[in-house]
């Protein structure tokens, strides 16, 4: 070969690889980004409201929607690291309730459509928000629901000794005598009467083996589904100065309450390394009588398919009551904006979209779980009858921990998570626990 | 005395080491400088790039932090208690189906098949077997005895993780034995015999001294891995009610994501990677003054 036509041959391939990059480079460029959850309902949802939002006439073909996901193991870990290293492989990216103050430095706030109030309501908007901006969209909302059993119910409530019985266990094991209610009117003594008298190391004659099942493995959603407990009873992080208030009666209430529950036998005994699908399995197994729970398990627990042996007589009222209240927790998945985004624009006129009715109905209708007000879910109410009890729980009885949504929330819910299995092992005491964790959240949030 | 081969001051022995030199320094050395640096530092995922140097401050947290040594407890003997028992396991199984084996190989491919299961997903799967209302030996507990066992409660969860270790790492050691037992001449053994030794005098005073070092080896390699064991624990308790069951590689993990104290995290992880070059370098330096001594 001559050195000409080595030349002309480099040059060719020269031309042929900067091709090559730009038609590999010029899609993600234009498009917007979005990193979705992978692998759940809340995927399904996101593919049909990007489709939806693609087909739209008035969206540009450098603002259509690309969707990207990765695996859920570690996921919040991996997206910290990405935000942390201002990766700009994804524009808008996934975001909880609970880890908004660690990612809201690697994010910008965002404007939403008009009718983003209209259609999921303040309190639910709040589950995005932090030191009072607007970080993302709350696509999914969890919240907690007290599944039991009609049947086992319905026949304490109409049986006389089974009745007295109930007020004997109760007056023994919670030094009240109790008597049996319909489970919208518990409040959470009265949940733990009926725990106690379903358990048949308590009550022999007991028609399941075990009262309730209670997910306390150290970990950190288990404190999520338990603080609703304190909550009932003035539980809450921090007052009005920011001063740490977990040592506290709420919280003592909280946490004896649970204990009682465990040493008495009342939750199955490896329940310390139960959580969501290990509660669930118990339960469906026909040998619980109650078990506070996500709503997201409403699903499977209703199905004759998935759990033929409860399935048609399960329901579902919110968690119990207490002297301050009725409470859920509740959580948010939800979209915002990345800071080091490549396609900024359009990754806000997609968040401004998927805040308005439009967007939040597609989602529902797809799999997703938006919590909408009233007049928004009635739209809906016969394909999705779930999200009308999710929309009205979570308007009625959510709530967010003061402090729940700071740069140290995970951390909190972890370092609680380690502190109170340790008093339900009985590895410390109350006393031990609370200062412990009260020491810890000082830290955390100052 | 060591003598350096004058091959490696030649141009072409530059030439070829220099990738695996480089490799070296971007994979290892410049991670290892930045975990000095980090350890040393106040530093979060915001101030990645910007660490302020603070002392020893990390170093000083991690050694006051009781869960620090409660993790370094827990895996010391966790990792002491599995070898000693895969290995105990494995040496007696190599020797007692050694002749079965030897006529059946394919023995031996069903034996290592624990070996090919990712150690999370044996949690995952123990997660099934040992739920009382899923698990077949829950199951059977609660008609024979009527009463439900806690294998993962805090009484009995480090027995548990480590019969679960135990059962999926034996068939390593297993096979290491069995290579080394097979590896001892024939002929030593039937002279022996000649001479009047019975097996278990032939097994005690030949057939294992020929096999120690393996055992050795054995044992160091699965105290390593018992001790660094993060995937099937995880999976299978967290850290366990009130951190019961963290190893040093959850409390690193946990600190470093879950707490995001990177600082104390790495610091911890420093403290680690200097105990181990400690233990090793000692591990070394017997080994070469008894090579001595025998020379």
């Amino acid at each position: 070969m001559t050195h000409a036509k080595f030349r002309a041959q480099i040059r060719k391939a020269g031309l042929l690889a900067t091709a090559i990059a730009a038609l590999m480079a010029s899609p993600a460029l234009a498009k917007v980004t979005v990193l979705g959850w992978p692998g759940g309902p809340e995927e399904t949802a996101l593919r049909a409201a990007a489709d939806a939002y693609n087909a739209k006439a008035d969206v540009a073909g450098n603002d259509k929607v690309e969707l990207l996901f990765f695996n859920r193991d570690g996921f919040w870990d991996k997206l910290q690291a990405d935000l942390a290293a201002g990766s700009t492989a994804f524009d808008v990216n996934l975001l909880a309730t609970y880890s908004i103050g660690r990612y809201a430095p690697f994010m910008e706030p965002v404007e939403l459509s008009g009718e983003a109030e209209g259609v999921y309501g303040d309190a639910v908007l709040k589950t995005m928000q932090f030191e009072g901006k607007q970080y993302g969209v709350p696509t999914d909302l969890s919240l907690h629901f007290m599944y039991y059993r009609k049947d086992l119910i319905d026949a304490l409530l109409n049986d006389d000794a089974a009745k007295a019985r109930y007020g004997e266990i109760s007056e023994k094991l919670l030094s009240k005598k109790l008597e049996p209610k319909d489970p919208d009117a518990w409040d959470w003594d009265d949940y733990a009467a009926t725990a106690l008298y379903f358990t048949q190391s308590v009550n022999p004659d007991s028609p399941t083996r075990y009262g309730t099942v209670l997910q306390i493995k150290n970990l950190l959603f288990n404190v999520m589904v338990w603080q609703s407990l304190p909550r009932a009873y003035g539980g809450d992080w921090m007052d009005a100065e920011g001063k740490v208030t977990v040592n506290s009666d709420a919280y003592r209430k909280g946490l004896e309450t649970y204990k009682l529950l465990y040493d008495n036998g009342a939750t199955p005994r490896d329940s310390l390394s139960y959580e969501f699908p290990e509660a669930n399995a118990a339960y469906a197994s026909g040998q619980v009588a109650a078990m506070l729970q996500w709503n997201a398990a409403a699903s499977d627990l209703t199905s004759t398919e998935k759990s033929p042996a409860v399935a048609e007589v399960t329901e579902t009222v919110a968690p119990p009551t207490g002297p301050a209240g009725r409470f859920t927790h509740i959580h948010g998945l939800g979209f915002g904006l990345n800071k080091n985004a490549a396609n900024k624009e359009g990754g806000v006129k997609f968040l401004q979209w998927l805040s308005s009715k439009e967007a939040a109905l597609t989602y529902a209708r797809n799999n997703g779980a938006p919590a909408l007000t009233p007049d928004v879910v009635k739209e809906v109410a016969e394909e999705r009858p779930d999200l009308v009890k999710l929309g009205e729980f979570a308007g009625t009885y959510g709530y967010v921990m003061s402090g729940g949504t700071s740069a140290g929330a995970l951390s909190v819910y972890e370092l609680q998570a380690k502190e109170f299995t340790g008093y339900w092992s009985g590895q410390q005491s109350l006393d031990e626990a609370l200062a412990n964790t009260e020491k810890g959240m000082a830290e955390l949030l100052k | 005395m060591t003598t350096t081969s004058p091959s490696a001051r030649t141009p072409e022995f530059r030439l070829l080491a220099t990738p695996l030199v480089l490799f070296l320094l971007v994979f290892l050395g410049f991670p290892a400088i930045v975990n000095l640096v980090y350890s040393v530092s106040q530093v979060s995922f915001e101030t990645l790039r910007s660490p302020q140097l603070s002392g020893f401050s990390n170093f000083a947290a991690v050694w006051n932090d009781t869960s620090f040594w409660r993790s370094v407890w827990f895996s010391l003997r966790f990792g002491a208690l599995t070898a000693l028992l895969e290995c105990g396991l494995g040496l007696f199984l190599a020797i007692f189906l050694s002749p079965l084996i030897v006529k059946r190989s394919w023995l031996l491919a069903i034996l290592m098949l624990p070996l090919m299961v990712a150690p999370a997903l044996v949690g995952l799967m123990y997660r099934l077997v040992l739920h009382e209302f899923v698990g077949p030996v829950p199951h059977y507990l609660w008609i024979w005895f009527g009463t439900g066992v806690s294998f993962l409660g805090p009484g009995s969860a480090f027995w548990t993780l480590a019969a679960v270790e135990t059962l999926q790492w034996t068939p390593f050691a297993l096979l290491l034995f069995y290579m080394a037992y097979q590896a001892i001449p024939a002929d030593i053994g039937e002279a022996a015999a000649i001479d009047g030794a019975g097996p278990l005098r032939r097994l005690w005073r030949i057939e294992l001294p020929l096999m120690a070092p393996t055992i050795v080896a054995a044992l160091l390699i699965r105290f390593i891995d018992g001790f660094r064991v993060f995937d099937n624990v995880y999976v299978l308790t967290g850290s366990g009610p009130g951190g019961a069951t963290a190893s040093l590689s959850i409390y690193i993990y946990e600190a470093f994501f879950k707490q995001g104290a990177i600082g104390k995290a790495v610091a911890a992880s420093v403290l680690l990677f200097a105990a181990s070059f400690a233990v090793l370098y000692g591990l070394n330096a017997l080994a070469t003054r008894r090579k001595g001594a025998t020379a």
